[in-house]
């Protein structure tokens, strides 16, 4: 059970600096999600974390230990961790059982190496798997027997980069509700690094934002969601529509904008911003008066629940809103918006994208 | 490491810790490149030697030019020929469906298993080989295609086979796209197989000395044992030297500019064999062809000769012969190995000290066999414990050869995934541990491969062989030498059969398909 | 993978036995390096073994290459004689200072010409350049070798200019007419389009086979080609008139290493192989000339003293590199 500490980590990998002062801290015990988009350099935290990629600067911690500082480390076999990569890395040259009890010392005996080794395959469910060679299995199954591997040895910190992007889409969630479940039973401190806001916002205790190399907001997911810092940091966990508004400076609750015509025209002062409003957070009305109306111009159904694209007039982008139950429009209709969620207020001017 | 188009793909780095190798891996490298160097050093120090008069004869006479330009040709020829050859022999091998495919493709391979003399003087025999530079080509280019298809097969099987499946989509015939899709996919390997291909025509000297072409090799032969004039010769031999060299860099540079694909998925689907009669009857007419001319023709003079032999067969002194000839061979295959994997490692790696032990070593694949045996009584007389020994024999078995065994082995490991061993790190293990618990398990094949290479090349080996060996010691090629220098060749027949026979052991290894490696490239 | 190591550490131990093992005690016994093929002179060796008790080891190989091979290894040489094909090789070493000056009763058994000037090495058997031919396909004989200029030979005629024989007969031709005569010859040969092969034999093959009509080699070539095939040749020997260059004699030759620590035991087989009871083995076995006893006539063929040969140093054949350079030049090599 140990807490991962990063501060200020830097590194620069050939001429780029990829991660720049970077502050993360996982409290132990708990499954952390770093999200972020390609490129925001997290599989490289991930590596250096692991102790395969050499920090220019910073520090990180397991617990009380340091185990870089600056450019000095501790070798990464000497860190205790556990590492699930993107393919499952088993080795193809030893069995199920030989690749969970790869880490083992010689002076283990092989008594208690099989007693592990069946423990380890009862837990991720593939008891009776100890002889079958990789190839044989299949690709969930190839990545539970690298987590078996990376808990055998009791780790310090299991750290996983998108190891279910392989999976087909079915299996996915099925084995990574698996694997987090596991983790979280055995409160394995864990760092997952995924592009899949979902899966996130799904397995995670602790989300960590990151873009171009640093941490731009960390939290629970619901805070991570429901409070993001900017529209930017926003649209890493779920569909966000930026609306430029106004706001009284007397009465802060009342708004002036596409969406929102209670209040006319600014009586006074009033400052300029947008306003973040997430797809759910907009009802959808046959008719109502006094409402702003807007003609569907595209419907994506999922089945369980449909977002609609909307044309908003004085609004040059579509705006998306999230519909559940029975659908009763079609394309082309035109219905009314209400905005029900928080207030989310952006002081800056929204740019043009 | 996502997944990535190999057409377009660029060199992904994985951003590594980038640790110094350790000394013990950097000592065993200078090992190996100051053991390597050692029969330059020979000529260096015997070409320094020389007096003006003879240097400025050797350097500015006419026929040096012609030498230069007979010996730049017939590499040029025969690599060009071979590689078409080789290439065209693999192809259809993967992608014709031909009868008794595994043994054809053993037989197709075979042809190296015949030392160059033999085949050459089989090929005289049979009296109608035209005139000396064209029969050379002839000659050289039927006995190395098969380093070229065994090189041009491997990477067949490396080739995302959907791609081809597109590009006949797009309106390429079979032919397109083997021109558009696969060739420059297989480039780098066949390259590194018609490098081979080119320095051992640097370096034969049976064939040419057999139909009189005036190659540096020839030239040296006849300046060490005809003028006795060990300056002049190095001088050549310096002369060779160089033109190697130039052709390895040619061959490296080649090979850093194309793209390295490093996709995560491997699929090795075989393509359904979809050809049409025609194409099925050129394949089958081509290949016997070959096989007639390369391997046949040869055979069947020696056994001819086998059967006319006078006197009875000496059966101790031809099984004394043939277990002489497996022992030191296989010695030498052995310290081969343990001089190349670092080296392999090294210049897998990237580092200064491993490329350039390797460009070393093969610039020394590039000697004659003269150069190096005489390099090596130079240095070996000095020490009468080991003078004349198996086992200096043996090492110079290896250094002659040592080029074969990293190529292989350099391979080996590069295609063991770098995810593979930072797992092995992250899951405890020291660099030397995942190096043997990891890396060389699933370089084996490449390592036996490469071992089997040089044991195969040191059976055939003779001029080395007869300046080193113990007295009284006599492998199969200098027995076949012993006798067809008094022009007893059917006397030299039954050495020369057993010789291909044994021969064709390793080669047969050689020949097949790595299905050990094939699944563990399934990720 | 440990089943694999464990074979390697096998056969690795093996082999290094097997190394260690090689060089038997050199104590007692001679160390040959013999340009000699093993087929003609082992029996020679047996014999004198068995007179003497003296062991000989042998090492067989190519004259020259096993004259390089002495040159390389210097002062560190382990042989005891050099036993030569020819005597361009033992002029070499010769050459090198590293041959010992031989007993004076030995040398003398030989005529002036047949050893070194330096008193280091001394002929053993001799062989004479012929002018072989097919009987059938040629009508008269050449008288001397200026005769082979006449372009009535274009074409028919072989020659191996890589062979050190051949290169011995330019080299004398060097010595007695000078290099511009010689050139001018090499150059009128040239002009006849002469058919080039790699070796001696192969010629009189080639002669048997009807590729060409006539060749010069050396006089037991006809003889061993005939052993080789089994039954007759379309081949025979002829002279030119006596005197005449083409009946060069060259011959093969013994010398003593100045290394050896066993020069005693050497001298021994030196006087073995020249006295006459060999001697006389050497013309009947090996069908060549007797230096020591020039009268006696290998089957067939005239003894030494009607041939004539001509006069010429032979000690001085090692200087090849102006004969290669001329035939280099000429365009023959």
């Amino acid at each position: 059970m140990t807490s991962l500490e990063i501060r200020e980590l830097g590194v620069h990998l050939g001429n780029r600096e990829v991660l720049h002062d970077l502050n993360l801290t996982i409290p132990s015990g708990s499954f952390a999600a770093i999200l972020g988009p390609s490129g925001c350099g997290k599989t490289t935290l991930l590596r250096t974390i692991a102790g395969l990629v050499r920090p220019s600067a910073g520090a990180i911690r397991f617990g009380k230990q340091l185990v870089s500082v600056s450019s000095l480390v501790l070798p990464p076999h000497k860190r205790n961790i556990g590492y699930l990569p993107q393919e499952s890395g088993l080795f193809p040259h030893l069995s199920v059982g030989e690749n969970v009890g790869f880490a083992f010392k010689k002076e283990v005996k092989a008594e208690q190496r099989r007693e592990i080794i069946d423990e380890m395959l009862e837990l991720v469910g593939l008891t009776g798997f100890a002889d079958r060679k990789p190839h044989q299995l299949s690709g969930g199954q190839q990545t539970r027997v690298a987590l078996a591997r990376a808990l055998a040895i009791r780790p310090a910190i299991v750290l996983l980069d998108e190891p279910f992007s392989n999976l087909d889409h079915a299996l996915r969630a099925e084995v990574s509700g698996e694997v987090v479940s596991l983790l979280k039973k055995t409160k394995t401190t864990s760092l997952m690094v995924t592009h899949d806001r979902e899966d996130a916002l799904v397995s995670a205790d602790l989300i960590a934002l990151m873009r171009d190399g640093r941490v731009v907001q960390s939290g629970t997911p619901e805070s991570v969601y429901m409070a993001p810092a900017s529209a930017d940091i926003a649209e890493s966990t779920g569909d966000i529509l930026e609306l430029p508004a106004q706001r009284l400076l007397k009465n802060r609750k009342k708004l002036i904008s596409p969406l929102h015509l209670s209040a006319k025209k600014a009586s006074g002062d009033a400052e300029t911003g947008s306003i973040l409003i997430r797809p759910e957070e907009i009802r959808v009305y046959e008719k109502k008066s006094n409402l702003p109306t807007a003609k569907i111009t595209q419907i994506h159904y999922y089945g369980h629940d449909a977002i609609l694209e909307l044309a908003l007039p004085g609004f040059s982008k579509e705006v998306k809103v999230r519909v559940t139950g029975p659908l009763n429009f079609e394309v082309g209709k035109t219905v009314a918006l209400e905005h029900v969620g928080p207030i989310r207020w952006v002081t800056k001017k929204p740019t043009d994208e | 490491m996502a997944i990535i188009n190999p057409l377009s793909a660029k060199k992904v780095k994985g951003g590594t810790v980038e640790n110094p190798p350790s000394p013990l891996l950097i000592f065993a490298g200078l090992v190996t490149l100051s053991l390597a160097a050692l029969p330059i050093a020979y000529l260096v120090r015997r070409a320094t030697q020389i007096d003006a008069q003879s240097l400025s004869i050797v350097l500015f006479r006419a026929k040096t030019l012609e030498i230069i330009f007979t010996t730049l040709s017939l590499a040029l020829f025969v690599a060009l020929f071979a590689t078409a050859l080789g290439v065209g022999i693999a192809w259809m091998l993967n992608n014709v469906a031909l009868p008794f495919l595994g043994l054809i493709r053993a037989l197709v391979v075979l042809p190296v298993a015949i030392p160059s003399y033999v085949f050459t003087y089989s090929w005289l025999s049979l009296g109608f080989l035209p005139s000396g530079f064209i029969a050379a080509v002839v000659v050289l280019t039927l006995s190395t295609a098969p380093y070229v298809t065994l090189a041009a097969l491997a990477a067949f099987k490396r080739i995302d086979t959907s791609q081809l499946d597109v590009a006949q989509t797009l309106g390429l015939n079979q032919f397109g796209t083997f021109l558009r899709v696969t060739l420059p996919q297989i480039r780098n390997a066949v390259g590194a197989g018609s490098l081979i291909v080119a320095l051992y025509v640097l370096s034969d000297f049976g064939a040419v000395s057999l139909l009189g072409v005036d190659t540096f090799t020839r030239a040296i032969q006849n300046t060490y044992q005809g003028s006795f004039d060990r300056g002049s010769a190095a001088i050549l031999a310096l002369f060779l030297v160089a033109i190697s060299s130039t052709v390895i860099s040619l061959e490296i540079k080649s090979r850093e500019s194309t793209v390295t694909v490093k996709s995560s998925v491997q699929i090795t689907k075989r393509l359904p064999y979809n050809n049409s009669i025609r194409v099925k009857l050129v394949a089958a007419i081509a290949i016997i062809a070959y096989l007639a001319l390369a391997l046949v023709a040869p055979l069947s003079v020696l056994l001819y000769r086998f059967f006319s032999r006078v006197s009875p067969l000496d059966v101790t002194e031809l099984v004394n012969a043939a277990f002489s000839t497996i022992t030191v061979s296989i010695l030498g295959a052995l310290i081969a190995m343990l001089l190349a994997i670092p080296v392999a490692f090294l210049a897998v790696r990237g580092t200064w000290i491993g490329v350039w032990s390797e460009r070393a070593v093969l610039l020394v694949h590039a000697l004659p066999g003269i150069v190096m045996g005489l390099a090596l009584v130079s240095f070996g007389s000095e020490f009468p414990v080991i003078y004349q020994t198996i086992g200096l024999l043996a090492f110079a078995y290896s250094i002659l050869f040592l080029a074969r065994s990293v190529g292989s082995i350099r391979a080996a490991f590069g295609k063991v995934p770098l995810s593979l061993t930072e797992i092995a790190a992250t899951l405890g293990q020291t660099r030397s541990r995942t190096f043997y618990r990891v890396t060389l398990p699933l370089a084996a094949p490449g390592v036996l491969t490469g071992t089997l290479l040089v044991f195969l090349s040191a059976m055939k080996e003779l001029p080395a062989t007869l300046m080193l060996r113990p007295t009284g010691f006599e492998t199969l090629a200098t027995e076949i030498w012993n006798n067809t220098a008094i022009f007893r060749f059917s006397e030299a027949a039954p050495y020369a059969l057993l010789l291909v026979a044994i021969a064709a052991i390793p080669t047969f290894l050689i020949s097949r398909p790595d299905r050990e490696s094939e699944r563990g490239e399934l990720q | 993978m440990k089943r694999f190591l464990a074979l390697m550490s096998a056969l690795a131990l093996t082999a290094a036995l097997a190394a260690c093992s090689s060089g038997d005690g050199e104590g007692s016994g001679l160390l040959i390096y013999s340009g000699r093929s093993q087929e003609f002179i082992e029996p020679f060796f047996a014999a004198f073994t068995e007179e003497t008790g003296i062991q000989i080891e042998v090492r067989y190989g190519d004259s020259a290459a096993l004259a390089a091979q002495i040159l390389e290894e210097g002062g560190n040489s382990p042989a005891d004689l050099f036993l030569s094909q020819d005597a361009g090789a033992l002029g070499a070493v010769s050459g090198a200072n590293l041959l010992a000056a031989l007993d004076p009763a030995l040398l003398g058994r030989v005529a002036g010409t047949y050893r070194s000037p330096l008193g280091d090495w001394v002929a053993v058997t001799g062989r004479v350049r012929v002018f072989a031919y097919a009987p059938d396909r040629v009508a008269s004989l050449p008288d001397s070798v200026d005769d082979l200029i006449d372009p009535i030979w274009k074409g028919r005629i072989a020659i191996a200019p890589t062979n050190s024989s051949f290169q011995a007969f330019v080299t004398a031709m060097i010595q007695t007419r000078g290099e511009r005569a010689t050139e001018n010859w090499l150059n009128g040969i040239k002009a006849n389009k002469p058919k080039l092969y790699e070796k001696n034999s192969l010629i009189v093959q080639a002669i048997d086979a009807g590729q060409v009509d006539a060749g010069l080699v050396n006089h037991y070539y006809t003889w061993e080609v005939e052993e080789e095939l089994g039954r007759e040749i379309n081949v025979k020997n002829a002279f030119f008139s006596p005197g005449d260059l083409g009946n060069l004699v060259n011959v093969s030759g013994v010398g003593i290493l100045s290394t050896s620590t066993d020069q005693d035991l050497a001298s021994q087989l030196v006087d073995f192989l020249l006295s006459e009871e060999e001697q006389k083995q050497f013309v009947s076995e090996t069908h060549e000339y007797s230096i020591v006893l020039p009268g006696l006539r290998p089957d067939g063929l005239p003894a030494l003293e009607e041939i004539a040969a001509p006069r010429v140093n032979l000690a001085a054949l090692s200087d090849l590199q102006r004969t290669q350079n001329l035939l280099i030049k000429v365009g023959l090599l």
